[in-house]
């Protein structure tokens, strides 16, 4: 098991930690960059002061009530839906592949994509919000044509790791997509 | 034949332009700023409302505000998500045939498989 920093697409830096739990079975996990303590009190610190302008403009003190209640409920769903911790992949040599989120809040969400509808795992370059970024991705295979990917699952989108870590992760899913592939012939 | 050139016939193209814009433009300061009882008592009584004076240059700012914010989003709107095929492939490549493979030809254009590409990018041991 080992862990390395590198830096995500907008430069906060992020760490992926390797684990190989057998010769067929790696997990590979993005730990984002935790809540920031400063930015959590400068939006805090915006909204009170705009909702004190505003009640010093309309003299209602329900206004200044009601931004307390929504930064707590914003901050709850924010944590809960939105802040990724960690984003891990676990690649099973013959079973398939296992994609999990664990939000700030602790709640995990996690997708398995069977091996048989596995065509590939590739890095790829698309434009996102008036920037080109690298990113991993699971091609799925279509089951009419051999050749062809019926659909596309891209993988650590909240942690978007930077093209040094992409290739780790590539090589890592490689040698276990590649077991499965020589495997079955050797027998 | 298509040559970016001087020609006589542009010489009077652009100078009609010329004269023609020149025209316009006297035309409409003659609209928005002469009071409307002195165009009445030439004789000049069917123009526009002078509303539209302020109007009409008013629209003209705002569609072109508009539209630069409308070009933004329209391109970011067909950009293709993530997760879309479009982003490895699309109708010409899955339709391309393979040409027979020659010795000492140079190999014929065609579309390489993602998967082949990354093979070739980031695996090399050496």
């Amino acid at each position: 098991m080992e862990e390395r920093q590198y830096r995500s697409a907008s430069g906060a830096p992020i760490a992926l930690r390797r684990r190989q739990h057998s010769a067929s079975c790696r997990e590979l996990a993005v730990r984002c960059p935790r809540l920031q303590l400063r930015s959590l009190s400068a939006v805090t610190s915006t909204v009170w002061l705009a909702a004190y302008g505003l009640f010093a403009l309309s003299e209602n003190s329900m206004v200044l009530s009601a931004a307390i209640f929504i930064t707590l409920v914003g901050l709850i769903i924010y944590l809960h839906f939105v802040k990724v911790d960690q984003e891990s992949l676990l690649v099973i040599g013959s079973l398939g592949i296992q994609v999990t989120s664990s939000y700030a809040s602790g709640k995990e969400s996690t997708t398995f994509i069977e091996m048989s509808q596995v065509k590939d795992v590739v890095i790829n370059e698309a434009i996102h919000m008036q920037k080109v970024i690298y990113y991993l991705c699971i091609l799925l295979q279509d089951p009419g044509d051999p050749q062809g990917v019926s659909e596309v699952v891209p993988l650590f989108q909240s942690s978007k790791p930077r093209l040094d870590c992409l290739i780790e992760l590539y090589k890592s899913c490689q040698e276990i997509l590649e077991q499965g592939r020589t495997d079955p012939q050797v027998e | 034949e298509n040559s970016p050139a001087p020609l006589p016939e542009r010489a009077i193209y652009g100078f009609a332009l010329f004269l023609g814009s020149w025209f316009g433009f006297i035309l409409y300061l003659i609209w928005a700023y002469i009071p409307e009882t002195w165009l009445f008592s030439l004789g000049l009584t069917y123009w526009p409302q002078k509303y539209w004076a302020v109007a009409l240059p008013t629209y003209l700012l705002v569609a072109i505000g508009i539209g630069y914010i409308l070009l933004f989003g329209i391109n970011m709107m067909s950009t293709a998500p993530l997760n879309s095929t479009h982003t490895i492939t699309d109708n010409y490549a899955k339709k391309q045939q393979q040409k027979k493979y020659q010795e000492e030809a140079i190999p014929a254009l065609r579309d390489i498989p993602i998967s082949e590409v990354n093979r070739m990018f980031f695996l090399p041991e050496k």
